[in-house]
């Protein structure tokens, strides 16, 4: 018998014998592919449904614009953070990593007169700097990675205080980097670019489906196959009509998407990719294999500096200064892993993805800025805050089976 | 099908000739002597079941061959060609390939991915990328496991695209036995495979090892169970006390006489035995 027959056959026993029940068919769907955006993308249903109707100012287009560059910071040190995550370890420093950069930067900027650009990636190089010796700290010698990180979050802060010197506060009137969040894409460039997204995931997701066929594989259904494209286009184009209809997409969440679209295709589709997976389910079997589980380390450390250095920058165009307490001091890092975590990224590693992390700043930005515009008090918006990063884990520790002692 | 499915790894020694032959192994931690000058071989398309009490060297042999450990004294030596084997790689690269106890299998990857785990094939045309920044070509790895485990004939893995967490024990042995095989290795080590597992995974993973023997590979099968062992090798070496107590043709001894081997050693021809 041909091993796809076999295959056939076995999969129409299964499909016979089907007494799969509601828990396990949660599961598979948690498992599959797209599967993993399920409960998170909930998440943010409920949340946008409820303010639209308490506050129907939330849904405006105005809105959701600012809500997209409120959680810009805290989404792209939540993905980079997604990516230790991935290895079971956690990078408290991550905040005041973003916050050093954006002083440095500020600094360079503002009172050497430094070019904006290279301002910004002296930052950056700062930022894989300070990841990497982390790091080395925590791969060679052996710290736990929450001790070395912690001890970086009190240092780093402190070095932060430092860099921006007596007055606490720089004033950012760089264009360049001012840019980065006050530029709006024409609206037909914005359409253009949507158009370009879709298709060309429509054409890897066929392209994909067609080697499977030709390789004879077992082939994605073709609801999964067809929905998840069609699910894309939705989500797309819904996204740049609402941006449009009022200042247009911002160059922000197109630099966004890219970094994530690009380290999302390096977490899952790359050999680096698989040692991060591999170091994070099984360390020892990652070993054996002959991965370095040192320099993987290293190098995931190397990224959180690079996505909290980018972070930082964001920030200080954002906010149009850079203060202590907008980065190192405030709520940044806790809400930068809460996002991590929202999203289904678990904390002991092997399970989540960027693009959840993406996710889980928007339902965190949705919360603060629902519950802004609904006048709630900043007592209220810390409960709900705490309420809700629960309810997200508590559904994701359901949909393993649970009972495993929340791994 | 894959290009390796069909063609077995042939008998290219005669099968009476001894594939990998180990000479005067010693093993030295710290004061303790686990192995003092062992000798130990397997042929192609046999099963040779290694027993022993618990620490007569069985597992530090087995490490010793695999290149988890370097052995301080010994000669390895390959269709009569002198090898050494100082790290798992050198072992893998001359086709030698272990299945620890513990299967060392990531649970949060799938099938595939576990057996392709740390040599992933990689699509051509990205070569101004680090090699471990290219794209992964998942495909082949699916198309090349399912060859694998197709080999193995393990009918009840539906699919190698589910998570391994998700698997029986039976199926997890099958799959890191699968994928010992799957790099290209001769000779195949397995430590206890059943020790974990039920009736019926056992009959599957002893299932399993007779495919592979019968594909002219070189089984190294330590074990436990005498049933096991008798149901499965075609010659037991049995040691003691990290020395040869002597090597049994499965058809001529009976489990009595390999647990007197074992536990109190026999006078003649083992002289090393204590």
């Amino acid at each position: 018998m041909q091993p796809d027959q076999a295959i056939k056959t076995e999969a129409m026993q299964i499909k016979k014998a089907s007494t799969i029940s509601w828990g396990q068919r949660f599961v598979m769907m948690r498992e599959s592919r797209f599967g993993a955006f399920g409960p998170v993308l909930l998440a943010l249903v409920c949340i946008w449904a409820y303010f639209g109707i308490t506050e129907p100012v939330f849904l405006s287009p105005r809105n959701f614009y600012n809500l997209f560059m409120q959680s810009a910071v805290v989404g792209t040190i939540a993905v980079g953070i997604t990516v230790v995550l991935l290895l079971g370890d956690i990078d408290l420093s991550a905040a005041a990593t973003s916050g050093v950069c954006a002083a440095l930067m500020a600094v360079l900027v503002t009172n050497v007169g430094m070019w904006g650009p290279l301002a910004c990636l002296i930052a950056i190089v700062l930022g894989i700097v300070m990841g990497t010796t982390q790091g080395m700290l925590i791969a060679y010698i052996g710290i736990p990675s929450f001790v070395v990180t912690l001890a970086g979050n009190l240092g780093f802060q402190g070095l932060m205080l430092k860099i921006l010197g007596i007055h606490g506060a720089i004033n950012m009137r760089d264009p360049f980097v001012r840019g980065i969040t006050t530029v709006a894409l024409p609206p037909a460039l914005g359409w253009a670019l949507a158009v370009v997204f879709v298709a060309v995931f429509a054409w890897f997701s066929l392209r994909r489906q067609a080697r499977r066929r030709a390789i004879g594989l077992e082939l994605d259904t073709p609801t999964a196959l067809y929905g998840s494209i069609a699910f894309f286009a939705v989500l797309a184009l819904a996204a740049v009509w609402t941006l449009n209809s009022y200042r247009g997409v911002p160059l922000l969440v197109v630099l966004l998407i890219g970094m994530t679209a690009l380290l999302g295709w390096v977490t899952t589709s790359t050999p680096f990719g698989r040692m991060l997976f591999a170091v994070g389910g099984n360390q020892e079997s990652a070993r054996r294999v002959g991965i370095s589980v040192q320099r993987t380390r290293v190098a995931a450390f190397g990224i959180v500096g690079l996505m909290a250095a980018i972070g930082g920058i964001v920030g200080a165009s954002r906010y149009a200064s850079v203060s202590f307490n907008a980065f190192a001091g405030g709520p940044l890092l806790l809400e930068a892993i809460g996002a991590a975590v929202i999203g289904g990224t678990s904390l002991f590693g092997g399970r989540g993805s960027v693009w959840n992390a993406l996710l889980g700043a928007l339902v965190i930005g949705s919360l603060g800025n629902g519950l802004d515009l609904s006048g709630a008090s900043a007592a209220d918006k810390l409960m709900f805050s705490g309420a809700i990063l629960l309810l997200a884990v508590a559904i994701d520790a359901l949909s393993r089976g649970g009972g495993n002692g929340g791994r | 099908m894959s290009d390796r499915a069909e063609t077995t790894v042939g008998r290219v020694a005669p099968p009476t000739a001894p594939h990998l032959v180990c000479r005067g192994v010693k093993k030295r931690f710290g004061g303790v002597e686990a192995l003092r000058g062992v000798d130990f071989e397997v042929r192609r398309g046999e099963v040779m079941a290694l027993v022993g009490d618990n620490g007569a060297g069985k597992s530090t042999l087995m490490k010793v061959i695999a290149g988890a450990y370097s052995g301080d004294e010994g000669e390895f030596f390959l269709d009569d060609q002198p090898v050494t084997i100082d790290t798992p790689y050198d072992a893998a690269d001359h086709g030698i390939q272990i299945v620890y106890q513990d299967l060392a299998l990531c649970e949060n990857l799938d099938v595939a991915a576990n057996m392709y785990l740390g040599s992933e094939p990689v699509h051509d045309g990205w070569g101004f990328l680090p090699r471990i920044l290219r794209p992964l070509d998942d495909l082949l790895m699916e198309k090349k496991a399912l060859a694998a485990i197709d080999r193995l004939k393990v009918r009840t893995l539906q699919s190698v695209r589910g998570k391994v967490g998700g698997l029986s024990g039976g199926q997890r042995q099958a799959i890191a036995i699968a994928r010992a095989v799957g790099a290209d290795s001769t000779v195949v080590l397995l430590d206890e495979p059943t020790a974990a597992l039920g009736v019926a995974q056992t009959e599957q993973v002893l299932q399993a090892v007779k495919n592979l023997r019968d594909a002219g590979h070189a089984i190294v099968y330590i074990s436990h169970n005498m049933a096991d062992v008798f149901e499965i090798s075609d010659r037991i070496t049995v040691l003691r006390h990290g020395g040869n107590v002597a090597v049994y043709e499965t058809a001529q001894t009976n489990t009595d006489e390999i647990v007197v081997a074992m536990t109190r050693g026999i006078d003649k021809g083992a002289p090393n035995a204590a």
